[in-house]
């Protein structure tokens, strides 16, 4: 136990990171059980009653990348080689697509952010072996990355050379740190899989009609890619806007293959997606039905679906979107037609029989001898 | 370690083949005098977390008054393409392998003595230079090595290495697990300079302990073999990986310990006198043949 009380509080006195979430009475009400961070049945403020690391079952912090430290360094341990500066912000933003701050941030608590050495000690030579030290934590978590796409083990791709750091250097490199943003991704317009599906060779998926049209998160199919998937010293860049994908010599198994997509297609049949030619990008009218005219075609997906993806299909009654229209607030003028002062009078199923706007006005209603297009009931202001 | 001189090995020698004609072949049949301390130490190799950066090769070298170089040459991947064995300028190498089922990034194994409880080597030894020690370290007395070169037979791993290209005084070579380092109450130089500590320096039963836990917890990263743990009877140094040893450049090695195999054969040969009784044997047959062959000639003469 007083080794747990020590190791808290070499966290508090050498914790360079603010913690940035307070663990509040909250935590008791998540969905984990306290056995995973407490020995003792009714941990205390003064006695907490931690267990050891490595906590196997762990929830992961999650904060957004701007809301971290730009720059931290470590220098903790400085042997051979001189300090890391750590861009941790631009780290942050590209580890949302590879496994999020839980990548890095592992058995954390639920609550503040702990430093690697609450868990990691200093010395390798020690009596538990069964963590590793805090070299061996500091460099696994950043050499498997970094030789992932360097192809190489380089120490000074991160460490300064020890006899260059001198005072000032910090500033310099805080500076050039500064409000440094990981640059906007590259997407592609469209990707053609080629596949051996027996339902159509080609896979046409329009990557912006999912991230501008539908509005989808990259992370809500990037969640778990490798760093080398965007850099690689050996990968040329293509700035083509059409990327083929040869998907039929893919060792993934078809459940793998097809996880992204059956997430929000999961009731649409093989050949929505697969085709024997290449396949148009969306069209609200092809695929509903709907034509979307003058107001409709300026708002987005969301505007009308909610933000919930898939997107459901909503009833094609305005009044299932537009619930404060009635013969009172409703200017006809919007539709194109200004109604004229008599007509303006009446009621909607007046002249559109069971309110049902997809039909033909009626206007024999009242009059006898006229009929709509060719007589109006007030002045045409927009076709 | 204590130096003795040739002419002290072969006053011994002499000493002790006197006594040996008096005594019968079955009381010979001697098992090195080494006690397997619990205490042992060991070192954990963990091939999932080892990123190749071969600085284990340096810091060796460097501990050993080797030439070494700098550092920073070590970080030369080439040099990996080819498969590499220890020998007498670097006495722990490593090897690159294709990916296992947890990463597509190659696999590294370090290639050293591996430290064998009943290590074959202390067997094959014919004048006792080799030695088990209590803190698990395989080392040998380079004064009482005459250079017959039988631990290079005898061990399972190939490890021994000799100093072919020595005219004089050739010596024998292999990983000494640190022991001078280790008695001074510092890590193995590998060890201490491992940046991502995949290799860890423990009492071999608990590195045991928690090579089982990695895989518990981790069954899709590693394959469930710890090798080591019960290949030639064990050894101090412990494998985990993510594919089969075979693949890694492991020989294929059964859990009897590597002397049973090679003390039988030896005392086989030689027990009950079988090699001169039956050069005796050999002898008295061709004299035979050859006096029944002139007996015949003369008959024939005759």
């Amino acid at each position: 136990m007083k080794k747990i009380f020590a190791l808290l509080l070499i966290f508090l006195i050498t914790s360079t990171v603010t913690a940035q979430m307070k663990l509040g009475k909250e935590h008791s009400k998540l969905n984990i059980s306290c056995q995973t961070c407490h020995t003792c049945e009714v941990p205390t403020k003064n006695d907490p009653c931690l267990v050891v690391c490595p906590r196997e079952k762990m929830v992961t912090i999650y904060q957004k990348p701007e809301e971290t430290p730009e720059l931290i360094v470590i220098d903790q341990l400085k042997d051979r080689y001189g300090p890391v500066y750590f861009s941790h912000r631009l780290h942050a933003q590209m580890s949302e697509m590879s496994g999020g701050c839980g990548g890095c941030h592992h058995f954390n608590t639920t609550g503040p952010i702990l430093n690697c050495n609450s868990c990691h000690e200093t010395s390798r030579k020690r009596n538990d072996v069964s963590v590793p030290d805090l070299k061996g934590a500091y460099h696994r978590q950043c050499m498997d990355c970094h030789r992932e796409w360097s192809h190489s083990t380089a120490c000074n791709s991160c460490h300064l050379p020890i006899k260059e750091v001198k005072g000032t250097e910090k500033e310099q490199i805080a500076q050039r740190l500064k409000g440094r943003a990981h640059p906007v991704v590259l997407e592609p317009v469209k990707i053609l899989y080629r596949t051996e599906s027996d339902k159509g060779k080609l896979v046409t998926f329009y990557h912006d009609d999912h991230t501008k049209k539908f509005n989808l998160d990259c992370i809500s199919c990037h969640k778990q890619e490798s760093c080398s998937s965007c850099h690689d010293v050996n990968k040329k860049s293509s700035d083509s806007k059409t990327k083929v994908s040869d998907a039929s010599k893919s060792k993934l198994s078809f459940e793998v293959q097809h996880k992204n997509c059956i997430s929000c297609h999961k009731d649409d049949n093989c050949t929505r997606c697969h085709s024997d030619k290449e396949l148009m990008p969306f069209d609200h009218q092809r695929s509903t039905g709907w034509t979307l005219k003058t107001y409709h075609a300026k708002l987005t997906c969301q505007n009308c679906h909610g933000s919930k993806i898939p997107f459901a299909k909503i009833d094609k009654n305005c009044i299932s979107c537009h619930k404060d229209w009635d013969n009172e607030t409703f200017n006809h003028a919007v539709t194109g037609l200004k109604l004229d002062e008599l007509h303006s009078e009446l009621g909607c199923d007046d002249c559109h029989a069971d309110n049902n706007y997809a039909i033909k006005p009626a206007c024999d209603n009242c009059h006898d001898d006229l009929s709509y297009p060719k007589d109006l009931p007030g002045k045409l202001i927009r076709k | 370690m204590p130096g003795k001189s040739r002419r002290d090995f072969l006053k011994s020698s002499a000493l002790i083949g006197a006594g040996i004609t008096g005594l019968s072949s079955s009381s010979a049949k001697a098992t090195p005098k080494n006690i397997l301390s619990p205490d042992r130490m060991g070192v954990l190799v963990d091939t999932t977390v080892c990123v190749g950066c071969r600085n284990c090769e340096w810091a060796c070298k460097d501990a050993h008054g080797l030439p070494a170089g700098d550092l920073e040459s070590y970080e030369n991947r080439k040099i990996l393409e080819q498969k590499r064995r220890p020998d007498p300028s670097a006495l722990t190498v490593i090897n690159e392998y294709s990916p296992g089922k947890y990463s597509n990034l190659p696999v590294d194994v370090k290639v050293q003595c591996m430290h064998c409880d009943h290590p074959a080597c202390v067997s094959a030894c014919i004048v006792g230079a080799f030695t088990k020690e209590e803190n698990g370290s395989v080392i040998w007395d380079t004064g009482k090595c005459i250079g017959c070169r039988y631990c290079m037979v005898a061990c399972p791993f190939q490890i021994p290495t000799f100093e072919y290209d020595k005219a004089i005084n050739p010596l024998i070579t292999k990983c000494d697990f640190c022991f001078d380092r280790t008695k001074e109450g510092k890590l193995p130089a590998c060890v201490d300079i491992c940046p991502v500590e995949a290799l860890t320096y423990g009492p071999r039963m608990e590195l045991v302990m928690i090579a089982r836990d990695r895989i518990r917890r981790n069954p899709d990263r590693y394959i469930n073999h710890i090798f080591g743990e019960a290949e030639v009877g064990g050894t101090s140094w412990l494998y985990l990986a993510s594919k089969d040893f075979n693949d890694l450049g492991f020989p294929e090695l059964g859990k009897d310990p590597a002397p049973g195999v090679s003390e039988s054969i030896q005392h086989g040969i030689f027990a009950y006198f079988v090699p001169p009784a039956s050069l005796y044997a050999l002898l008295g047959g061709m004299m035979w043949l050859s006096k029944r062959r002139k007996e015949l000639e003369q008959e024939e003469k005759i």
